[in-house]
């Protein structure tokens, strides 16, 4: 990771309102009604200049990976700190490995990266509440519109481990879903003590 | 139009154009603010909205706004995936049919909302139409109108979704109700600041070959025009310098297979300038 230092937090002792839309811990379901806790640990992200700035990976800046709309939650969309799971430079290292496959740029989305459980969009839990999913809608000059185009890259996705789960295309995808998992990270000096 | 012999003029004139111009129906209705006075043609006729029903969703963005549930400085992720009033199955805009191709680069980022409601109305952009009204909702949107009290316009659902074009379920407005939608956004309905931003978008219309052109150069007009294969519209509110303004729409259902629609309806606007103020235009 180059650029500045993130702080780590304990999503455990960030403020009520916080911890009410960020859900620290707790058990979710996701869409199959698999039951998992979603992270404890997140990076706190005090700009979007410090987020611009920073590279998880060396064509991977923090900024792309956390882009939400209006559909995220009031304070999570408007104030600083923003929290992103720690899991997140696992994601951006995986998207370099794709984008090294690919041999092209790898476009994410908007609400495509990280957003948190209390994003509207994540009526079922999703990955993406772990920043461990990507939506990719442009890879080089190809916009992932098509079965044709998904199936492609989803192919080349696959290919770089058995972690990787991609979503088969159905009728109307203008991306392709990848992720790697309910995977949370706890930075080595913290604990995971209650 | 300060008498009846001037409606019946203006009647007899709207009428003499259409049926010169094989116009299959039309409607015209007009509100003077000068006097108060109201002239309405065929004005509760139901007409297909075609692009005329970005202005009800313009009304309820803004009323949102006044309400504090959306923010006009906020981000809104451009996609170019809608799903269908019918069956919900997804579709997907045309960008080289869109008044505003542009914005189709945005795909996968995020625009602000104000200037996607800029997009909407300037340009007449499908792809922010569908996106605002994705966002709003078409339940919000219907209950916007009902509080504005405008009747005659049905928001039912986003722009070119084909399949509920297939299945007859259209937007839908009057002349009468785009009176009212005008009269609304001119009035108190919104808050002051919403009020003088809505006129401002109006009034930076592109689209210029109807209304206005029916009127002398100083007059100003905060419009929207409406065209589909069958149908050639344009609504707003005309200001002119020396007296108050006058909203006036019109509406046409058109033989396709005839050139000459926007004519018809600038005509019209000609005929409804010199009824309401006595004056030929140019």
């Amino acid at each position: 990771m180059s650029g500045a230092a993130f702080k780590v937090v304990d999503g455990y002792t960030l403020p009520d309102e916080h911890r009410a839309l960020l859900q620290p811990g707790e058990e979710v379901e996701d869409e199959s009604g698999n039951v998992h806790h979603l992270p404890s640990f997140f990076y706190s992200i005090q700009s979007w200049r410090e987020a611009h700035e920073t590279r998880l990976a060396p064509h991977f800046k923090l900024a792309e990976l956390m882009i939400v709309d209006c559909r995220e939650a009031d304070l999570l969309l408007r104030e600083f700190p923003h929290y992103v799971p720690c899991a997140v430079s696992l994601l951006a290292g995986f998207l370099e490995g794709f984008r090294r496959a690919t041999d092209a740029p790898v476009f994410i989305s908007a609400n495509g990266g990280y957003r948190s459980p209390a994003h509207q969009r994540n009526c079922a839990k999703s990955a993406h509440c772990w920043a461990t999913a990507a939506d990719v809608y442009r890879v080089g000059d190809t916009y992932l519109e098509d079965e044709k185009s998904i199936a492609r890259y989803a192919d080349v996705a696959q290919s770089l481990g058995v972690q990787v789960f991609v979503r088969p295309y159905s009728d109307g995808d203008d991306h392709l879903h990848i992720d790697l998992g309910f995977v949370t990270v706890t930075p080595r000096d913290c604990s995971e003590a209650r | 139009m300060a008498a009846i012999d001037h409606t019946e003029a203006l009647r007899e004139a709207v009428e003499a154009i259409t049926e010169k111009s094989g116009t299959k129906a039309c409607a015209v209705a007009v509100h003077d603010f000068q006097d108060g006075i109201r002239f309405s043609l065929h004005g509760e006729r139901v007409f297909h909205a075609a692009s005329t029903i970005k202005v009800a969703i313009l009304l309820a963005l803004f009323r949102g706004i006044d309400e504090g549930r959306f923010r006009a400085g906020d981000p809104l992720h451009v996609r170019n995936r809608f799903l269908s009033a019918i069956g919900r199955t997804p579709f997907r805009l045309d960008g080289n049919s869109d008044g505003y191709p542009q914005l189709y680069k945005l795909v996968g980022r995020t625009a602000k909302i104000s200037d996607l409601a800029e997009s909407m109305i300037i340009w007449s952009s499908n792809l922010a139409t569908n996106l605002l009204l994705d966002y709003i909702g078409t339940e919000y949107a219907a209950q916007v109108l009902q509080e504005a009290g405008v009747r005659g316009i049905e928001l039912r659902r986003g722009v070119q979704d084909e399949k509920a074009y297939e299945h007859g379920l259209n937007n839908e407005t009057t002349a009468e109700g785009l009176v009212q939608i005008f009269a609304a956004l001119r009035g108190d309905f919104l808050s002051r600041a919403s009020r003088e931003r809505v006129i401002h978008i109006l009034l930076e219309q592109k689209f210029t070959s109807m209304i206005p052109a029916g009127l002398p150069l100083h007059a100003t007009v905060a419009h929207k025009t409406g065209e589909i294969s069958t149908a050639c519209h344009d609504a707003g509110i005309v200001y002119l310098p020396e007296r108050e303004p006058y909203i006036v729409a019109v509406l046409t259902e058109v033989d396709p297979s005839r050139n000459g629609h926007r004519e018809t309806v600038r005509k019209i606007s000609e005929a409804v300038y010199q009824a309401v103020t006595g004056k030929r235009s140019r």
